[in-house]
């Protein structure tokens, strides 16, 4: 991702120093952070400390509630085999007892590992007094509110080193200036080697972010087959593949050079971002607004994809947009440019979609199941208006998708059937294969 | 992916339960037992300085038992008075396992007992109840990821080429207890019929993802999945799949073969104790791109950065020390501590 930080000025870093300086940003993913959450019985602990997690990009690799029906030892057991770097705690006065016989595990499973882990919780006061005596030789923080944590938890995984900006930060604020700059949601979809992020900014500056670690296109490849299922990502290939053969290449996956192996991308990304929603739907974020957000922004490797259509696609068929959005991508090394809008209907006889422009008006019919585009012209400013739809957006280099193809997605099951359909939907955005490549 | 000799560091995780483990500065040989301990089931919960009268602090020093001790139902555990006396017993036959910070007492049924063996030759550089790491020279070959228990035994060539794959008819009893060099691929059938023939391990260019998914489950990464309990040991050397081994690294196979050897599935890497002169083996490393997350095993920071070189070769081995263990922190008691 290019960061600008400003325009140099001719001559900076010359030996005569002419010129302004200009702030240089160091940008990293961090370092891996895995938590080990502890929480109360109330849904709303667990949503809690997922949502810490999630925001935080850390890895989540133990869970365990304050009525987890693991025996003291077990519970040790999990989490001294999990190595957690920080412990993120929440519950109330209700769940103090339950917590503390947990530190207590932790006592057990985790007092003799190097790093010790932090204790990060956030709790009230009183409970944090208490469980503050059980952590004993752990490093014990209370937090007033989840931002500071999700601070605190970033700082971590920068190692201290307030001169990196992580990219997470970084995928937010570009959520954010998109939602300031169109007064509406919006939201930014970023796929990398290793991680998936979700962020819904809204126009008054809050944000919800989701980045989920170890879930990618490289060395997460392999954890989206493990929580997707290779069902789940075979059946985006326009072509049939066996179980072991698409498992070869998801293992000894490199990068994506033939058209065959953009389309494998193409279909773990799809798997990552659906995934990622169903985590953020779990812990409570918005998913229907993340859906319905006026404008998206997709980043990282599903941005740095050949085509435009195949990001355009990867979006839709992974996030399941519900509404009119504009959609732009910004690949990492290179100029966001807006790619289309997408009008996602869901009719249940043929209907009709009004579409207003400058130019003029034009009334495009919708079958239930179509997907297509339709050639408006470069970024035009386009209304639309029917089929239990309304709104306005810009076209870009693609023009107007409209989606029919109903909610949820869920290609045909028979190869016989989902191979031609997928097919058509990779052709209907100019994002096919080359047969002979696979 | 190369050969090299130097120094190595070796991590070994414990389980909960440890009664005796090796101390820093042991040397041990790969095979040895470093640390044993016992299973555990759900512990009971005794009150103890509360029912003592003792602040938590105080109730160290009237503990009777080493935290970490076997003990029998009815067992006093601690005791305060004389005329008056008080005491907490054990209600179960069990392991004090463990002192909250208020002073109560867990005791957990033992259900089974389990020992962790070394993998390589050399000093024990740190001991604690979480882990032994041990600090040793060996001949090293980096893996791509590796699955299973630690395996340990007499390395093997199981194939005529380094092309070959290895043949599941090539696969029996007399074998046992051996760690085989599989060639280019094993199979999920050699894999299972190894572990059914009593095979320490298997080291193969490649296994198919599939396999791995046959033995050890769906959730299998490319990252490996090391484990404790029985299971099939697997190495893949080159990547998945199918992975001819490059002749700079099946060649030193042959020379080495007969020594013994050890796979930490861990970090993935196999180790063989050979005094032999192999060479300074080469090879760059293979396009399969392959980045886990390594786990904390890996030469020692001076000696990252070591040549491997034949005038290694006349180094001696370490001398196998008896398997006395000396008790783990957790047997002595807090005052102690």
């Amino acid at each position: 991702m290019t960061v600008s930080t400003g325009t140099e000025a001719p001559g900076v870093g010359a030996p005569d120093g002419v010129g302004a300086p200009v702030e240089r940003t160091r940008i990293a993913l961090g370092r891996p952070l895995r938590a080990a959450l502890l929480y109360g019985r109330e849904e709303a602990s667990r949503r809690t400390v997922a949502q810490l997690a999630l925001a935080s990009g850390a890895e989540i690799v133990a869970r365990v509630r304050a009525t987890d029906p693991r025996s003291f030892v077990e519970a040790a057991q999990a989490l001294r085999d999990a190595k957690p770097d920080v412990v993120v705690i929440q519950g109330g006065p209700k769940d103090q007892g339950a917590l503390a016989e947990l530190l207590e595990a932790l006592r057990l499973g985790c007092g003799a590992q190097r790093p010790m882990p932090r204790i990060f919780a956030l709790v009230d006061t009183g409970v944090a007094d208490v469980l503050r005596l059980r952590a004993d030789r752990f490093e014990f923080e209370r937090f007033e509110a989840a931002p500071e944590m999700v601070e605190a938890l970033r700082h971590v995984r920068r190692g201290g080193n307030e001169d990196i900006v992580l990219r997470d930060a970084l995928i937010e604020d570009g959520a954010r200036a998109l939602a300031t700059t169109n007064g509406t949601n919006a939201l930014a979809v970023d796929v990398t080697e290793r991680s998936t992020s979700l962020v819904l900014a809204r126009p008054d500056g809050r944000v919800e972010a989701a980045h989920l670690v170890p879930l990618g296109l490289g060395m997460g490849a392999d954890h989206v087959v493990v929580r997707a299922s290779l069902d789940n990502v075979r059946r985006w290939l326009p072509w049939p593949i066996d179980a072991p053969a698409l498992l070869d290449r998801v293992f000894n996956r490199g990068p994506a050079t033939s058209e065959a192996s953009v389309l494998l991308e193409m279909a773990l990304a799809r798997e990552a971002i659906a995934h990622a929603l169903r985590d953020v739907a779990d812990a409570g974020l918005d998913v229907a607004a993340m859906r319905s957000a006026p404008a998206i922004l997709i980043t990282g490797r599903v941005a740095s994809l050949p085509k435009a259509g195949q990001s355009l696609l990867v979006l839709v068929d992974g996030l399941e947009p519900s509404a009119v959005s504009t959609v732009f991508r910004e690949p990492d090394e290179g100029r966001a440019e807006r790619i289309g809008m997408v009008v996602s209907v869901t009719p249940r006889r043929p209907a009709k979609i009004r579409i207003v422009r400058a130019s003029g008006r034009s009334v495009a019919p919708v079958a239930p199941g179509s997907f297509g585009l339709i050639a408006i012209g470069d970024d035009v400013e386009v209304a639309v208006n029917g089929a239990g739809i309304r709104g306005h957006g810009r076209s870009g280099a693609l023009g107007l998708l409209i989606d029919a193809r109903g909610r949820p997605l869920a290609p045909p099951e028979r190869d016989g059937e989902r191979i031609p359909t997928v097919a058509r939907w990779h052709a209907a955005l100019q994002a096919a294969a080359d047969r002979s490549a696979t | 992916m190369t050969w090299r000799r130097e120094r190595w560091t070796a991590d070994h995780p414990l389980p909960i339960g440890v009664t005796k483990r090796a101390q820093v500065g042991d040397l041990v040989r790969a095979g040895d037992i470093v640390a044993a301990g016992a299973t555990l089931a759900g512990a009971l919960r005794v009150p103890g300085a509360r029912r003592l009268g003792l602040s938590p602090s105080d109730l160290d020093r009237e503990l009777r038992v080493r935290i970490g001790s076997d003990v029998v139902a009815k067992t006093v555990l601690a005791r305060v008075g004389r005329r008056f006396a008080r005491s907490v017993t054990a209600p179960i036959d069990g392991r004090l396992l463990h002192v909250t910070v208020d002073g109560d007492l867990f005791i957990a049924p033992i259900v089974d007992r389990w020992t962790v063996r070394a993998t390589l030759d050399g000093v024990v550089s740190r001991s604690d109840d979480a882990i032994v790491e041990i600090e040793g020279e060996a001949w090293c070959l980096q893996g791509a990821a590796a699955y299973g228990p630690n395996a340990i035994g007499e390395l093997t060539l199981g194939v005529d080429g380094p092309n070959a794959d290895l043949a599941a008819t090539r696969i029996d009893v007399r074998l046992s207890g051996r760690i085989i060099v599989g060639g280019a691929r094993v199979s999920a059938e050699v894999i299972t019929r190894a572990h059914a023939c009593g095979i320490a391990g298997l080291v193969a260019g490649g296994v198919p993802p599939a396999g791995l998914r046959v033995v050890y489950g769906d959730a299998v990464t490319a990252s490996g999945s090391p484990s404790r309990d029985d299971r099939p040991t697997v190495l893949c050397l080159m990547g998945f799949g199918s992975g001819g081994l490059p002749p700079a690294v099946y060649g030193p196979f042959a020379a080495l073969a007969g020594a013994r050897a050890a796979i930490h599935t861990a970090s993935a890497r196999l180790f063989v104790f050979s005094t032999a002169d192999i060479g300074r083996a080469e090879t760059p490393s293979p396009d399969i791109a392959w980045q886990g997350d390594r786990p904390a095993a890996g030469p020692p920071a001076d000696h990252a950065d070591a040549d491997t070189d034949g005038g290694e070769s006349d180094h001696d081995e370490p001398a196998q020390t008896e398997e006395e263990l000396t008790p783990s922190a957790s047997d002595r008691s807090s005052a102690q501590r």
